[in-house]
């Protein structure tokens, strides 16, 4: 039993993270219809970022991480600008495969200057677990949920209560219309992916420290990306939110009671069972994003 | 007839004839040889990407596993195993020659390419894309964990070489690398007339009228199902061919070889070179098969990545059709300097 | 025409360039994990390497010449590692190899030796197949798990043990640990428990954590490298772990442990193959303060010597080898292992047949140290 809550309190830590990386990704599959494939690099950047802020400039752990997701901010913004905004109107191929190819850069840009030995990111929080009871959990995972979840309300406080939601929101449903209406369409792709970016790199930065950063952990958090939307349907971020916990959920199980080596295969083995039984996700709803 | 024909592969023959007699203008250079068979592998491999993804539109990014389930069925086969399925149920399989493990491994691979075929008509898209990957994952994680089936990351070693021979005269074993390289020439070379033949049938017309414009295809009675699923069945069973090589050239595999960056050098091969094109797998397969080789003194290999990115990334911007079709077309202004436009170019 | 041009050209050429072969350095392929999950051990072993090679060189070289290594990445992947040792001896002809860090990827490599009768000195891995596996041109210098399980049975009353799980790295290095510990703990009375495993790039054991803490085991048996290691005693803290932990495989470098894991690693003991915090007490006291300055003089942690001495002792063995074979061509020096005696930093080094008759290979018999983690300091324990 208490092996069980224990489980559960893990999945509950692990999901907050994941679905702030499922956000990311829909957001930018939903309104700009593009693949991101540089998710998982934006990831790994977020975390290096991360690294860079607290040992090379001194930063605190704290003043680090808006930093780090700045720069993902920043670091998308220019990737939408150079990349994407020249082949709008391109089909879903081509955009695929550009962007599989910056984030080949990016991963291996990472590895050169950085090189292969994996980093840890000191934190300020005790070594001492925090115990409820027969469970326990650290300061510091304690925190990235917390921080996670303040990132996620955002996001959809972004959406659903601002003016840039409004524009998003209206070219997600129709692009052409969204423009007549006088919607700066190009403005809110170079947002919308600019912010998918800037979660990717938070999740990065925020598991950053819980693990080591190495150039090739983007890999995996990207194909459970995928996973997470799929799950959850592309375009919805309510979606996206739940099916990282689910996501999580799986692979606490799975690796406690199943074995420990199939984790990481539970997220596509739901990918395949969830597009084989019901295509559009489990809360896929076409018509709206939020 | 026969003459326009000759025209027409003219230049697969030339290309042809320059392989065959590469290895002799190299002399004894076991390094380069060694990197012209594993390129000639992964180009095998590309080849048969370009079925699906050249002739029928469907990006597969899962088409690593086809190679690697081929690769693993092979060495399987040729290595035997003892595994206990469920129950205490055994399974016992003493070793048989290579030759039958490559014709396993392409029996396997098609069966699994039928599935994937199957797939691609309930999903589409994106959807595709992100389930082929997830399959490749899949299979991969199984390679890994079923350790008592394929060593997982102890990696499977000591696999047996090929063995070619007719009954009654005698046989040989492949274990040099110039034997490798003609048979891997040779397998090479089936698999282009193969699909030299299937692109110029009835069915290619099909595939090509499916990728076009589905909803006329359709209309005109071409059948989406059969043909979606017997191209990726050859696509697949093409890719198990060339993992079943690699399997027998390099005499070890882990579940490495499923990797995903694989996959993309083999789109790169593709799209680089001229995705929908006979030539184009072949001609981009060299380039960037051997790339890596002329950059090595040059460059570390992250650096060496870094150009490959940018250069796909330059590829759909610059030459989005690939280098093949770019050559065609410069040639053809130079002999005739107005060119009738080639059918309305569908940007994909 | 051109041709008889061109004939005495090339044969110009050639003289001068065997002329320039006898002064020219003797290379030695290094063949090591510098990215992927072994990247931080494979480069502290590298680093170690350089020391050895740069102290041999300062001091003449060897038979006149001087070393070079020519170091490749097997991106911790055995089949890279089996590609790297192919190009190391077909395009850059070296004669003699070292490597490959993990007991996969050196497994990988020994039919490349066989094929190209190439002798490798093996440095770090520890599966018992790889030196009785009749691979004849394999010579090892780290001892293999069955012998570090030898070493520890002694302190297995003395620790008290009752009941043990283990906790292993899913290769052939942690899945051997893992049945050679096993076996002796049997032989002694002691339960063997739970043995979970993990892939070699896992980041978040707490699945495994959360199964081994509620097991009725009194002490963990882990076989893991250091950034692993490092992540598992977080892990362990922040599940509120506390079972006696043993960590074995010489992969451990416990300063670092310190310096990343805190106070998650107090109370852990390690079973290592190097005393770098007491050189007094290692076999060759004089040979570790050397290497220990100079590793610091060359800015690099502390922390890393325990890896990296495998390194230093590697390529000075190899160098041995060279001078005791009398010529740096691949055969000679396979038969010079046979005569290498000298006392290395973690006891002597001379290579005693194992493996079937007719084709062993050489192992050499180091020491084998418990030390524990205590108030943040290594310490060697009262047993």
């Amino acid at each position: 039993m208490t092996e069980f809550l224990q489980h559960l309190l893990n999945t509950l830590i692990l999901g907050g993270t994941y679905a702030l990386l499922g956000i990311g990704l829909t957001l930018i599959f939903g309104i700009m219809n593009v693949v991101n494939f540089t998710h998982g690099a934006l990831y790994t950047v977020g975390a290096y970022l991360m690294y860079l802020a607290v040992t090379a400039l001194g930063l605190g752990f704290f003043a680090a991480l808006p930093t780090a997701i700045l720069g993902g901010f920043l670091l998308g913004a220019v990737l939408d600008r150079v990349l994407l905004r020249p082949l709008r109107g391109a089909d879903m191929d081509t955009t695929m495969l550009v962007m599989i190819g910056a984030g080949i850069v990016l991963q291996s840009g990472t590895l050169w200057l950085f090189g292969g030995v994996a980093k840890s990111i000191p934190t300020p929080f005790p070594d001492a677990p925090l115990q409820l009871g027969p469970v326990s959990v650290s300061w510091l995972r304690l925190f990235v949920l917390g921080a996670a979840a303040s990132l996620i309300v955002l996001t959809y406080g972004l959406i659903n209560r601002t003016r840039l939601g409004l524009a998003m929101r209206a070219t997600f449903q129709d692009h052409d219309t969204a423009a007549l209406m006088g919607v700066n369409v190009r403005l809110v792709y170079t947002a919308t992916f600019a912010i998918g970016s800037s979660l990717a790199a938070a999740a990065g930065a925020l598991l950053g420290p819980v693990y080591v950063v190495f150039p090739q952990m983007g890999g995996m958090a990207e194909l459970k990306a995928f996973a997470i939307v799929i799950l959850g349907g592309l375009g919805s971020i309510t979606g996206a939110a739940i099916g990282g916990f689910i996501l999580a959920l799986a692979e606490e199980l799975g690796a406690g009671y199943i074995s420990s080596g199939y984790r990481d295969a539970m997220g596509f083995l739901i990918i395949i069972a969830v597009l084989v039984f019901r295509p559009t996700g489990l809360f896929a709803k076409a018509e709206r994003i939020g | 007839m026969t003459q326009s024909l000759l025209n027409r592969h003219l230049p697969a023959l030339a290309l042809l004839a320059a392989l065959v007699a590469l290895p002799f203008a190299l002399g004894d250079n076991p390094y380069l040889l060694n990197a012209l068979i594993t390129t000639g592998i992964v180009t095998i491999a590309a080849m048969s990407l370009n079925l699906l993804l050249g002739f029928t539109g469907q990006l597969s990014l899962g088409h690593i596993a086809f190679f690697g389930i081929g690769a693993y069925v092979s060495a399987l086969t040729s290595l035997g195993f003892d595994v206990e399925i469920l129950w205490g149920f055994r399974v016992v399989h003493e070793p048989w020659p290579a030759a039958v493990g490559f014709g396993l491994a392409v029996l396997a691979t098609a069966a699994c390419g039928y599935l994937v075929g199957r797939l691609s008509f309930r999903v589409r898209g994106a959807y595709f894309v992100i389930v082929t990957i997830s399959f490749a994952e899949v299979v991969r994680l199984v390679a890994l964990n079923w350790v008592e089936l394929t060593q997982g990351p102890l990696a499977l070693t000591g696999i047996p070489p090929f063995t070619l021979g007719l009954p009654g005269l005698g046989s040989t074993t492949l274990r040099t690398k110039l034997q490798n390289y003609y048979l891997v020439l040779v397998v090479g070379t089936l698999c282009y007339a193969l699909i030299a033949r299937l692109v110029g049938s009835r069915f290619g017309r099909a595939m090509r009228g499916l990728k076009e414009n589905e909803s006329l295809a359709l209309s005109v009675g071409i059948d989406a199902t059969r043909t979606l699923t017997l191209a990726a069945v050859i696509s697949a069973a093409m890719a198990g061919a060339a993992g079943s090589l690699y399997a027998h050239y390099l005499r070890i595999i882990d579940p490495d070889v499923f990797l995903f960056s694989t996959t993309v050098t083999m789109v790169i091969m593709v799209v680089g070179g001229g995705k929908g094109t006979l030539l184009g797998p072949i001609v981009g397969g060299l380039i960037f098969g051997l790339l890596p080789v002329a950059l090595r003194p040059v460059m570390v290999p992250e650096a060496q990545w870094m150009v490959f990115g940018l250069v796909l990334i330059a590829i759909q911007f610059v030459m989005p059709r690939g280098i093949v079709p770019g050559l065609a077309r410069l040639f053809a202004w130079r002999r005739a300097p107005a060119p009738a436009p080639r059918a309305v170019e569908v940007r994909s | 025409m051109t041709r008889s041009l061109t004939t005495p050209a090339l044969t110009l050429a050639f003289v001068l360039s065997a002329g320039v072969a006898q002064a020219q350095a003797i290379r030695i392929g290094v063949n090591e994990p510098l990215t992927g999950p072994f990247a931080a051990s494979g480069t502290y072993v590298v680093n170690g390497a350089k020391i050895a090679a740069d102290e041999i060189n300062a001091k003449g070289g060897v038979l006149g010449r001087k070393l070079e290594l020519v170091v490749e990445d097997n991106k911790s992947n055995p089949t890279e590692a089996a590609a790297v040792a192919e190009k190391l001896i077909t395009s850059d002809k070296t004669p003699v190899l070292m490597g490959a860090w993990g007991s996969s990827l050196t497994l990988a490599v020994m039919p490349k030796l066989a094929d190209y009768e190439t002798a490798m000195l093996v440095e770090t891995s520890s599966s018992g197949k790889i030196t009785t596996s009749g691979n004849p041109f394999v010579f090892r210098i780290s001892p293999p798990s069955a012998l570090e399980a030898e070493a520890f049975a002694p302190m297995v009353e003395r620790l008290g043990l009752k009941k043990v799980d283990f906790l292993a790295i899913n290769n052939d290095w942690g899945r051997g640990a893992a049945a050679d510990f096993g076996k002796m703990l049997k032989g002694k009375g002691v339960g063997v428990g739970l043995v979970e495993t993990m892939d070699q790039g896992a980041q978040d054991m707490s699945a495994q954590l959360s199964k081994l803490k509620g097991s009725d085991a009194d002490t963990l048996l882990i076989t893991a490298a250091v950034d692993q290691l490092t992540l598992l005693f977080k892990q362990m803290a922040a599940l509120g772990f506390k079972k006696r932990i043993i960590t074995t495989g010489g992969s451990q470098n416990p300063d670092q442990i310190i310096a990343q894991a805190g106070t998650a690693a107090e109370g852990t003991l390690h079973l290592t193959t190097f005393l770098p915090w007491y050189p007094e007490k290692t076999p060759n006291p004089a040979a570790t303060a050397y290497f220990i300055a100079e590793w610091k003089k060359r800015g690099f942690e502390f922390a890393g010597v325990t890896e990296s001495f495998r390194g230093y002792d590697g390529i000075r063995t190899i160098a041995a080898a060279i001078e005791k074979g009398g010529a740096a061509d691949a055969a000679s020096i396979r038969k010079g292992f046979w005569s290498v005696d000298f006392t290395g930093l973690n006891g002597p080094i001379r290579f005693a047949k194992a493996g079937p008759a007719g084709s062993e290979s050489g192992q050499s018999k180091p020491d084998v140290y418990l030390v524990k983690i205590e108030a943040g300091k290594v310490v060697v324990p009262d047993l």
